[in-house]
């Protein structure tokens, strides 16, 4: 298929979808009146019935949970897909050496570098940290705080050079972060289920509202989700930036077409 | 003025099928892909908002003050979370694509034609 057509072929569906988005805008609910009773009804009721006062996490890990569980396994397939498929043709070596541009002149870090982003490495670690925990109460999750933290570790590669992150960040740790806070969190799920209850059954006591431990099982898979995402983003990063180095340091066994 | 929210949904969804479908490299492509989802965002977070409502975390108002829709904006998170690993895994794909084939524009790559 040339440009061309494929041009063509796109502005015919333009049409058909401009038409198609006329007609369902003009009968689309009215804008800022809320559409549906399932909303409303989860503000008026989850804040006594579960003590927990950030509705979005008391809807992901409590109301609607076992979704929840069904995207935290698509999360750790597609990290785990990604990490198989760069390993596949990479070779299962890993180095801790920062690949290099031949020709390329290594420049120094300055001072202020290093010690600006050793500063936000402990700033940002906390708040993520800070941002999982209290994802009961104020705005922020598991799965907000997970990426914070792994963002994190990427300013201990800017701030004191690869080899430093890759002894600080091992790929090890973050698997074993990745499959053990979905494995806790899969637990958490089977456990109030082999007791005779639901799945994600909020069996835990929910303490006090506005208090960091209340809402009693939201808390706990807020904080197996931040585990793995933790993981699956800093395993992604590292499986990523092992892909910089030269293939001619890590010969690949010869797979290659013909 | 309150179709306005879907009509920027629409017109978000078809600039990035535009890229799609003019696209002259995989990792554009894939850009191209996060535009078309994030009409989705838009489109969820239009449906569960509602007029002088607050955020429905009860932190520092009473549960009975009006608070927007609480489910959509976990559906939204589900859908950034989701996105991210797929796009994750695209650009996994697009990196192996480039060590075997050396290139990434999609008309270079016809997978059903004999190599010379």
């Amino acid at each position: 298929m040339t440009a061309r057509w494929r041009l063509g072929l796109f502005a015919g569906a333009v049409l058909i979808l401009t038409a198609a988005a006329g007609v369902i805008a003009a009968h689309m609910p009215a804008f800022g009146v809320p559409a549906s009773h399932y909303g409303p009804a989860v503000n008026a009721i989850i804040p006594a019935a579960r003590h927990a006062t950030n509705m979005v996490a008391a809807v992901n890990f409590d109301v609607r949970g076992l979704d929840t569980l069904g995207e935290e396994c698509i999360l750790v397939c597609a990290a785990t897909g990604a990490v198989v498929l760069l390993r596949g043709a990479r070779g299962e070596s890993i180095s801790a050496d920062a690949g290099r541009v031949p020709g390329r002149a290594v420049l120094r870090r300055t001072d202020a570098t290093v010690i600006l982003c050793r500063i936000a490495v402990s700033l940002t670690l906390v708040y993520g940290i800070y941002m999982a925990l209290h994802g009961t109460i104020t705005p922020g999750g598991g799965f907000q705080g997970g990426v914070v933290i792994a963002s994190g570790l990427m300013l201990v590669y800017l701030g004191d050079g690869y080899a430093l992150w890759r002894r600080m960040v091992p790929s090890v740790a973050m698997a074993l972060l990745e499959g053990g806070g979905a494995f806790l969190f899969v637990a958490a799920a089977a456990i109030p289920l082999a007791l005779g209850g639901d799945a994600l059954a909020n069996m835990l006591p929910l303490g006090q509202p506005k208090d960091l431990f209340s809402g009693g099982l939201i808390m706990l898979a807020n904080d197996c989700v931040a585990l793995s995402v933790t993981g699956s983003f800093g395993l992604l990063l590292l499986e990523f930036m092992e892909e910089t180095r030269s293939p001619a340091e890590d010969p690949v066994p010869d797979e290659e077409d013909p | 003025m309150s179709v306005a929210p879907w009509l920027v949904s629409a017109w978000l969804f078809a600039v990035g099928l535009y890229g799609i479908a003019t696209s002259r490299n995989y990792v554009h492509g894939i850009g191209c892909l996060t535009v078309c989802q994030s009409s989705t965002y838009v489109l969820l977070l239009s449906i569960g908002y509602s007029w002088g409502a607050g955020p429905p975390i009860f932190y520092d108002h009473p549960s009975t003050v009006p608070a927007v829709d609480p489910v959509v904006q976990a559906l939204v998170l589900t859908d950034i979370v989701v996105g991210a690993a797929v796009t994750a895994l695209l650009l996994v794909i697009a990196i192996q694509v480039h060590k075997r084939r050396g290139s990434l524009d999609p008309d270079a790559l016809r997978p059903m034609r004999s190599q010379p």
